[in-house]
């Protein structure tokens, strides 16, 4: 069965893990998530380096840990391959020893020359590793833990013991040795570049648990909760009030909507990209021009709602150009606007919104305490909105 | 004169006994202080202040006060005492095992205190990376943890060594000053001078210092160059 599947419970003093994961035996996963989310924890776990409180870990069939039948294998009987956050390089061996360390004495000359000439080490083998440089303690690490032919590779934050302008130059040498293996590599980053380029699967961490899994692009462009789309990347947020069958709401306006959406939705996201300047035919959510920032072929522009709410969008630099204090209406693209549910998890969150049930078009439903109550009680909803729904 | 009477024939085996009780007591300590200096290093326990304390405790008693309660304790009527001469049939105290286990409890904080200080700055995720390639524990104490506490080791053993050749308060107390058992050559040294042998006094003296100064010049360029290959 090639897959890996990961059931682990933890508890610490200050700290406590809760992961379920279930992902292909073959591809690049990246785990994304702020620092203290626990991460490189999930990750050593998996290694065998801590010890989780009850759970059960799989690899390709593999069973490594199994706390109902009190099951645990040891680090070294796992057939993991680690790359540690600042390589763990044995100082006090040559490039070809660290290379070899792993490997029975028998194979080992042999081994090390095959992996020295994979990763194009051949005229450092004879080297220490405080005489290489970033880029190539990297690759001597990596042929260290893929030398004795791992079940996994495990990559704790890759990139982050090198500097900004080689860090481009070893993901792209890093994406060449991982698309050619055969082996499931998992990478816990922070960077979410890193994670898009390389990943072919993510899983966002908060907290200590996997908020969402899947496939990078779709997690990337459907994040799903306010705090997920936080820590991807997404920069704007609108918050909902109200949610009607064709309609949210807020106390930045109204978006009609062509599609229903959760009646779980807190929050509305879009890419700064995907906003444009409405014309005259468009719907458009009023706003006031902030602050415009030239940045090179884009044009950076942040606008602010009606709310207070602050909205980033990019144009083109050859956009015509607006003015800060300039009154603009907003067009936000309705295929890409993404609805958020507010917390991490859909379970967590109660079902707090007001909803608008328009059944005589003069009561709705207030979630919060479940009572069906006059239009004009609504909290956020406008004398104009309502007479528009009464008269529908 | 007394002074042309001994200056023909210096009497070398003090420094042998000198010599063999530093290599015996280092070795001995090296084995007992592993764990201990390792436990110290890692322990979250209550009882770590309390032991480190009692580590330590050699450094700041007068070598006249160990000496007093270790011939107490190893003495004819001590409780080791009488234990050693049930089985060996003679005591512990004024014996060269008597000796090195003075020399042992008086050298104690100065193995193990490197050791510990070594184990302590470590660098734990090469041992976990040497787990993760498959290596045991043996063969990561070995490959992994000696070469990386190696400065360690060599600054336990070269203080071990040098503070059991210049010994000399704990030694009178329980060795007393017996040729060839107990007579190490800072007690042979007081002796000759007690005895107004100045030269010969002289040339132990000489011989020690020359002795010393050349295994502190080994020992530091051997640092050097290790310490050459750890810088990153």
């Amino acid at each position: 069965m090639s897959r890996i599947l990961i059931d682990v419970k933890l508890r610490r003093d200050d700290f406590s893990l809760s992961c379920e994961l279930d992902m292909p035996g073959k591809g690049v996963m990246a785990i994304l998530g702020p620092s203290g989310s626990g991460k490189t924890t999930l990750l050593r776990l998996i290694a065998g380096l801590e010890k989780a409180d009850q759970g059960s870990i799989r690899v390709n069939g593999h069973r490594w840990l199994d706390t109902a039948n009190s099951e645990c294998l040891s680090p070294q009987k796992r057939k993991v391959g680690m790359v540690f956050q600042d390589y763990a390089l044995f100082d006090h061996l040559t490039v070809a020893q660290n290379i070899g360390y792993g490997l029975p004495r028998k194979q080992r000359k042999q081994s090390v020359k095959k992996w020295v000439g994979r990763f194009h080490l051949e005229s450092l083998e004879h080297r220490y590793p405080n005489e290489l440089s970033g880029g190539q303690r990297q690759r001597v690490a990596l042929a260290r833990a893929l030398a004795p032919e791992p079940d996994i590779l495990l990559l704790d934050e890759p990139f982050s013991a090198v500097d900004v302008p080689l860090r481009e130059k070893l993901r792209i040498q890093l994406q060449e040795i991982v698309s050619t293996l055969d082996q499931p590599v998992m990478m816990v980053t922070h960077d979410l570049e890193e994670a898009r380029y390389l990943a072919d699967h993510i899983a966002v961490m908060v907290n200590g648990q996997v908020c969402r899994h899947g496939f990078t692009n779709k997690v990337f462009n459907d994040p799903g909760s306010y705090e997920v789309a936080k820590i991807l990347g997404w920069r704007n947020f609108i918050q909902v009030k109200s949610i009607c069958p064709d309609s949210v709401a807020g106390d930045w306006g109204e978006l009609v909507l062509d599609r229903e959406i959760s009646p779980n939705t807190d929050w509305l996201a879009i890419r700064p990209y995907h906003i444009r300047i409405a014309n005259e035919s468009q719907d458009g959510i009023d706003a006031e021009v902030l602050q415009v920032r030239e940045m090179g072929a884009l044009r950076e522009m942040e606008c602010r709602l009606n709310d207070g709410t602050s909205l980033v969008m990019q144009s083109p630099w050859n956009d015509p150009l607006l003015a800060p204090g300039s009154r603009i209406r907003l067009n936000l693209p309705l295929q890409h606007v993404r609805a958020l549910f507010e917390g991490t998890a859909v379970n967590i969150v109660a079902k707090k919104k007001t909803m608008v049930i328009p059944i005589s078009g003069i009561v709705y439903n207030s979630a919060r305490n479940g009572a069906i109550l006059p239009l004009e009680k609504h909290p956020s909803l406008t004398q104009e909105r309502i007479s528009n729904l009464t008269e529908s | 004169m007394i002074e042309s009477v001994n200056t023909g024939a210096l009497d070398l085996a003090p420094v042998w006994l000198t010599l063999k009780l530093s290599a015996v007591t280092v070795a001995v300590l090296l084995v007992l202080s592993l764990p201990l200096a390792w436990w110290l290093a890692f322990t979250r326990s209550k009882f770590k202040v309390p032991v480190e304390a009692v580590t330590a405790l050699p450094l700041v008693l007068p070598p006249t006060v160990l000496g007093f309660y270790l011939l107490v304790f190893l003495g004819p009527n001590g409780p080791a005492g009488q234990f050693w001469n049930s089985i060996a049939g003679h005591p512990l105290a004024f014996s060269f095992t008597g000796l090195v286990i003075a020399s042992c409890l008086y050298s104690l904080p100065f193995v193990v205190q490197p050791l510990q200080a070594a184990f302590e700055s470590l660098d734990r995720k090469a041992v976990e990376a040497a787990w993760t390639l498959g290596a045991n524990t043996l063969r990561t104490f070995f490959t992994i943890i000696i070469p990386q506490a190696r400065r360690g080791f060599l600054i336990a053993i070269v203080l071990g060594f040098a503070h059991t050749m210049g010994e000399f308060g704990v030694v009178l107390m329980v060795g007393g000053n017996i040729p060839d058992e107990t007579q190490v050559v800072s007690i042979a040294i007081y002796e000759q001078v007690e005895m107004l042998n100045f030269q010969a006094a002289e040339q132990l003296s000489t011989g020690l210092l020359v002795f010393s100064f050349l295994v502190l010049v080994m020992v530091y360029s051997i640092n050097r160059q290790w310490g050459r290959g750890l810088k990153a």
